[in-house]
């Protein structure tokens, strides 16, 4: 009988998951005390918490296969992406940072240990306060990674830029705490929901409260038009970068979706999200396509995801927004720790034909319907097994959009051509249910959305597809050289921001910071008593 | 070309010239894909070095020697000697009668303070000083920001996919032009910098850019004199994108033609001087101000200080006074009759293994050659579209090559299915790419990239593969080949015998003869063709090595270049090899091809070639970091293997840093002497050449190759923020292959980055220019430089130095026929 109890409390110990923000923790006051051995502590700790995280995603099998018992499957989820991020990036920043000064190495691993540490607690805990400390405390992390050469005055704007942007967003989350704590009494998310589901309809202090958590969400995700920073944080090292947009950027969507009881109720939260989000989406994803360096094009394309993200919660495809949210973070790490194959893919581009082949104008009209026809079969077979499976109209469009580029065709209609991308379409559609019937089990029950938002949505994709096949189509044509310049400027949004930030708030830039490389050593007295001979900046 | 002042010819032809001398004086920069080295100074070598220096440091603020500090360490640890000094304070004195500075002044010297160059103040300089920077972007940051994201926006042709206006066929012409209609609509600098106007006053700059260079120098009244280097200073802030359109030019020239991109970009960068001025002129004005600063920088700023040119020059003293004193050692013989030969390439990465090939016996016998192995080759993979260029970036192919397995019908059938393959493979693009797609491209296979992240975080040990055979099914046996350059035999032979003259390879063939081409091997690495070889246009010399050995050993070939007066025996077999300099392993290609009757041979090298290949690591495990590892030629090798597929490694090798002379003479010279992987090795004998027709050759070409090799290295350590492309952690690739940015944006980035050449603690590259020893006569050598203006300036421009070997010594070249010996 002890016995019984004793591994039931092993269990829940490893079931709620704090083994992972201990061991980082643990690990970051390790490497505060003993800076020289910040390598070997955080590779260690990468490990250990690798270690941990399969503890535990046992332990939670066990429990729900064998013990029946109750897991937080959401959080052991996150858990596994983010061993795995903190395990990938160590190795690859200690090997990638090697011949830097050993105190700047010591404060990058401590900045990421915490950094670490803070997403983990983020993602284990179960009350609200701790959540918004932990998301507060990513940021400052990540503050000291993105200013990791301090020297460049870049690097300063930009941190200072993302560092408005999320004390905004810690605004709204002290007032949604606020607001939450005095309807319902609790900051515990378990009690919160246990509140909601005995009121009648939604107090409208919790209204406020989701609108806040979802604008939160909105800034610190880097939605339009306060995505600057997001786009040009390139002046940190790579792996900054893979962190930033695999396990930091998309915690807004977590949070989120812990509060989807919460926010299935508050038309006005989902609102914002579905609006800013699917605009984000479309704008961030032609702003994409015009980029012309590989870490810029793929931190559009994180601003565009994240929109896309955020809309899935809006809509309450909570399962959707969690898949993408981790396939995401996987695809995203990968990208930018490999951007410097980019010149090994263009030697593989030349492979192919130079000339640039237009599609046909008719291939681009009936691959939708072509793709709908899979898609719809798929859905229609799987359910004589599953039931459950439910596509909404708006899930089916986006997904029958996204697939009809591969039945486009070129130069001349090919049968063999259209059996490829058949059997391509028909294999991308089974793995995409599959995908969404396991994360329908991870994720909370779906939420539902008003017609008014679905029909937005639609709309929305159905304008995006337009212009980019328009695009393709015609790409010397009017509606493209109208809308090029727009997209090129990322629609003016960041120099405006960019301008207000410098006047309302200005970046505590050392004189030094501030100058520029000509005007160094200039006779103008106001920077005469920082004079300095810049050797420095050369070794 | 427009004719800005109609009615002043002579105002016209200044303006010309002013223009010619700014833009004449850009170095191109080669793309990514085929990052071969450059001298950035390469269009200024009709001036003296040191006359260079000055210029760099007064117009473009660019030091061209380390800061003293450096040269105080080799100082102290006695790198450089009293001896060396003297004989530099020696040389500065006869070549200019008012230098008076004593050993003890230069010693003192070092420990003074010493100032990094500034470049001179522009009008967007004098601006910048009157705002409030820690409040207000900079307009230089700004400025530059704009032009070089329009640059790349018009030069990118693999990243962007959605790009209207940037073919010539659909009418906005030229750079310029595209960028002045693109600055009347744009309205992020006005918003950005609070300058309204910018869009409206684009309208009023001139169409053509020649037209627009005079308006501004007009406009801004700067005194004719003054033009060349104004515009030169003006193009320096832009050098970057300025070296690109530089490239442009020289291969359009290599092909014939003109390109005037560069002359566009000046018109663009010195363009913005107009847009920012306020028009004002009187005393206090912006324009004023500026005036004042431009003029006294000119007056004022000293250019570069003597002392350190001198100590630069005593440094590469104390370097030729050790290589001297090398070169007189014994050199170990070559046994009677060599069983195996193998012509490697000349790059200095060679010298360390050869010396341990040679070292496992008397039998085999090392040669150096240009690693194209002569062949004026472009390449094409049989069935694709993707030529490259195989040879020295300084000529045009004059062949064009692709693969075969021996048989046309086949080819064609190969062809034909590496097409359609490829065709499926190309028809996921547009889902990949367009935007609509991408959420569905996450949410089908963005989960298999947790795969991908564990499989590239392991150690891997897989060994280089070419990266040709894209879209080939598997076992298709092709190989590069000269017959399908669609020569005659006639002509395949009489190319044999060009090449084989090169290689001093006319006679006394042994029975195997291994042509070994050189590649690295790296991954993630946007600079890997940096490290591959030079002379093969930043490719592995993969295809010409097996390209040369199919054309020698072909019966066909052989039968007519006997006629041509060469006999290669029966009995010998030619073998293409690559040397991977990342692990120093050698691979043999087409091996099914060699006769039973060498098998045995082969086998025996093999296994030289692997106990040279674990001599050749232990030497260089200690500049890896791997000392502890040099007993244990088991583990450096795994651990060597692992750094060449690690995805995080950025410093996969040390390339060619280091390198420091070239050496043109046979290798019976140099055999058994430990040159430590810092000396180029052409093989050459005077004796077979009385005329000095080969030694030309090896003067005009690979030379003048090894010669930019040499710059690259010594410009990107003198002055990595221009001439070198800094932190790596921070590159961000433009236009899939153009260059590289460091960090979001700023001017493009050109030469090697920062840990290419520094380890973190001390440059890994001793910044010394290119010693070049010869075996020959002075008479020989001096006839050749008189004969070619370029090699002439190199060598009395001290761009680098000439020496001969003579049975007293080194005897150097001093310039106007005067040698002396260095002991």
């Amino acid at each position: 009988m002890s016995h019984t109890i004793m591994s039931h409390t092993v269990l829940s110990s490893l079931l709620s998951g704090w083994l992972l923000p201990v061991i980082f923790f643990a690990a970051f006051l390790f490497s505060l005390y003993r800076p020289k051995k910040a390598w070997p502590i955080a590779r260690v700790s990468a490990r250990a918490g690798l270690t941990a995280t399969a503890l535990t995603l046992a332990a939670t099998l066990a429990s729900i296969f064998i013990l029946d018992l109750q897991a937080d499957v959401l959080s052991v989820t996150l858990m596994l992406l983010v061993a795995l991020l903190g395990w990938v990036i160590t190795g690859f920043a200690y090997r990638y940072l090697q011949g830097e000064s050993s105190e700047q190495q010591a404060r990058f691993v401590q900045s990421m240990l915490f950094t670490l540490t803070s997403v983990g607690l983020l993602i284990t805990s179960q009350n609200l306060l701790l959540i918004a400390l932990a998301w507060a405390g990513t940021s400052f992390g990540l503050h000291h990674l993105l200013t990791h050469y301090k020297e460049r005055k870049a690097a300063q704007v930009v941190a200072h830029k993302k560092f408005i942007v999320s004390r905004l967003a810690e605004i709204a989350l002290v007032i949604a705490l606020v607001l939450i704590y005095q309807t319902a009494g609790t900051l515990s998310l378990p009690l919160l929901n246990a509140f909601i589901s005995e009121q009648p309809s939604l107090p409208v202090a919790l209204h406020w409260a989701a609108a806040l958590f979802a604008l939160a969400a909105i800034l610190k995700t880097a939605q339009l038009p306060l995505h600057g920073w997001l786009i040009q944080v390139m002046e940190a090292p790579t792996p900054v970068s893979a962190l930033l947009h695999a396990g930091v950027v998309n915690m807004g969507g977590f949070v989120l979706i812990r509060l989807a009881e919460l926010i299935s109720l508050a038309p006005v939260a989902q609102a914002m999200l579905v609006v800013v989000g699917s605009l984000t989406a479309v704008l961030a994803g032609l702003v994409m396509m015009t980029r012309i360096s590989i870490k810029v094009r793929l931190a559009w394309s994180t601003c565009a995801q994240m929109g896309f993200m955020l809309m899935e919660i809006g809509l309450g495809l909570y399962e959707l927004a969690l898949l993408h949210l981790l396939a995401h973070s996987l695809y995203k790490a990968y990208a930018f720790l490999s951007s410097g194959e980019t010149v090994a893919q263009s030697r593989i581009g030349d492979f192919f034909s130079k000339e640039k082949k237009r599609h046909i104008l008719l291939s681009t009209l009936f691959s939708p319907l072509l793709t709908l026809a899979v898609v719809s079969a798929s859905v229609i077979l799987w359910q004589t097994f599953t039931p459950d499976l439910h596509l909404s109209s708006a899930v089916t469009l986006i997904l029958v959009l996204g697939l009809t580029p591969l039945f486009w065709q070129e130069q001349q209609l090919r049968l063999s051509a259209l059996l490829t991308a058949t059997v391509r379409v028909t294999l991308l559609t089974q793995l995409y249910l599959i995908w969404h019937l396991l994360f329908a089990q991870l994720a909370p029950a779906a939420g539902t959305a008003s017609q008014a938002l679905m029909i937005w949505v639609a709309i929305s994709f159905i304008a995006l597809y337009s212009l980019q096949t328009w695009i393709r189509l015609w790409p010397e044509g009017r509606v493209s050289r109208r809308l090029f310049p727009w997209a090129y400027n990322g629609f003016y949004l960041d120099e405006t921001f960019t301008r207000l930030a410098f006047k309302c708030w200005p970046a505590r830039l050392s004189p030094q910071q501030a100058q520029t490389r000509f005007n160094r050593q200039s006779q103008d007295t106001r920077y005469s008593n920082s004079h300095q001979h810049n050797l420095g900046d050369r070794a | 070309m427009n004719a800005p002042f109609k009615a002043d010819p002579l105002k016209e032809k200044t303006l010309h010239d002013a223009i010619k001398r700014a833009t004449g004086s850009i170095a191109p920069t080669w793309p990514l894909d085929r990052m071969i080295a450059v001298n950035p100074y390469w269009e200024q070598i009709s001036h003296h070095f040191n006359q260079v220096a000055d210029r760099q440091s007064r117009l473009a603020g660019s030091a061209m020697t380390l800061p003293l500090s450096y040269y105080q360490k080799r100082w102290i640890d006695g790198t450089i000697k009293a001896v060396h000094l003297q004989q530099a304070l020696a040389e500065f004195a006869s070549q200019s009668e008012d230098f008076c500075l004593s050993e003890q002044q230069a010693i003192a010297g070092l420990t003074e303070q010493d100032t990094s160059p500034v470049p001179p103040p522009l009008l967007g300089d004098t601006l910048d000083q009157m705002r409030d920077l820690q409040h207000e972007p900079a307009w230089c940051d700004t400025i530059t920001h704009q032009v070089s994201q329009f640059c790349a926006a018009w030069f990118d042709n693999d990243q962007a996919d959605w790009h209207p206006g940037q073919k010539k066929s659909t009418g906005q012409g030229s750079l310029y032009k595209s960028w002045r209609k693109t600055l009347t609509r744009d309205h992020s600098v006005a918003l950005l910098m609070k300058a309204p106007g910018i869009a409206a006053k684009a309208k009023t700059l001139s169409e053509d850019p020649v037209q627009q260079i005079a308006n501004t120098l007009q406009d801004l009244q700067i005194p004719e004199a003054q033009w060349p280097e104004y515009l030169q200073a003006v193009l320096m802030r832009i050098s970057g994108w300025a070296s690109w359109a530089a490239y442009l030019g020289w291969q359009a020239r290599l092909e014939g033609q003109e390109d005037h991109t560069l002359t566009d970009l000046l018109a663009v960068r010195l363009s913005w001087q107009q847009l920012i001025d306020d028009g004002q002129r009187q005393q206090g004005s912006v324009w004023q101000i500026w005036q004042q600063q431009w003029q006294q920088h000119r007056q004022t700023h000293e250019g570069v200080n003597p002392l350190h040119l001198i100590w630069q020059r005593a440094h590469e003293i104390s370097y030729q006074q050790q290589l001297s004193k090398r070169l007189q050692g014994k050199p170990h013989p070559l046994g009677a009759q060599a069983s195996v030969q193998a012509v490697f390439c000349i790059d200095v990465r060679s010298e360390v293994f050869r010396r341990h090939l040679e070292d496992q016996s008397d039998e085999i016998q090392t040669l150096g050659f240009a690693g194209f192995f002569g062949l004026p080759v472009s390449y094409t993979p049989l069935g694709t579209e993707a030529t490259r260029p195989q040879l020295p970036g300084l000529l045009a192919p004059a062949l064009h090559i692709t693969d075969t397995c021996g048989n046309a019908a086949k080819d064609h059938k190969i062809a034909h299915k590496r097409r359609s393959n490829l065709n499926k493979l190309l028809s996921w693009q547009p889902f990949k790419s367009v935007p609509a797609s991408a959420f569905t491209l996450v949410e089908t296979l963005g989960l298999s990239y947790a795969g991908k992240l564990i499989r590239r975080s392991l150690p891997d040990e897989g060994e280089l593969t070419s990266g040709n055979s894209l879209g080939l099914n598997k076992g298709c046996d092709l190989q590069p080949s000269l017959a399908s350059s669609g020569g005659s035999p006639e002509q395949q032979a009489e190319l044999a015998k060009k090449v084989l003259t090169g290689m001093n390879l006319t006679q006394g063939l042994a029975p195997l003869v291994l042509l070994v081409g050189h590649g690295s091997q790296s991954h993630n690495n946007p600079q890997r063709a940096g490290l591959d070889c030079g002379a093969c246009c930043g490719q592995t010399g993969e295809v010409n090595s097996r390209a040369l050995a199919k054309l020698l050993n072909d019966q066909e070939v052989r039968e007519q270049i006997a006629q041509l007066g060469i006999q290669i025996p029966e009995t010998t077999h030619f073998v293409a090899a690559l040397h991977n300099t990342t692990t120093e392993e050698i691979s043999l290609f087409d091996q099914q091809q060699i006769p039973e009757s060498h098998q045995l041979a082969v086998n025996k090298l093999q296994q030289q070639l692997a106990s040279a290949g674990k001599q050749a690591r232990q030497e260089r495990a200690p500049s890896l970091g791997l000392a502890e590892l040099q007993e244990q030629p088991d583990k450096l090798l795994k651990s060597v293997r692992q750094r060449a597929n690690d995805w995080a490694q950025t410093r996969p090798e040390w390339g060619l840093t280091n390198n420091a002379s070239f050496i043109i003479a046979p290798r019976a010279r140099t055999r058994g002497i430990k040159l430590d992987g810092r000396s180029f090795l052409h093989d050459y004998s005077p004796q077979k050449d009385p005329e000095g027709t080969l030694l030309e050759q090896i003067m005009t070409a690979p030379m003048v190759v090894t010669h930019w090799i040499n710059m690259q290295y010594f410009a990107s350590t003198v002055d990595n923020t221009r001439y070198g492309s800094g932190n790596k952690t921070l590159h961000n690739v433009v236009g899939g292959r153009l260059g590289v940015f460091e960090g979001n944006g700023g001017d493009l980035r050109t030469g090697l980055a920062l840990q290419s050449v520094h380890n973190g603690e001390d440059w890994q590259h001793e910044p010394l220019r290119l010693t070049v020893v010869i075996d020959s006569d002075r008479v020989t050598i001096e006839k050749i430089l008189s004969k070619h203006d370029t090699l002439r300036q190199l060598a009395d421009n001290r761009w680098l130095y000439l020496a001969r070997f003579t049975p007293m010594g080194i005897e150097f070249y001093q310039g106007d026929g005067k040698w002396q010996v260095n002991c």
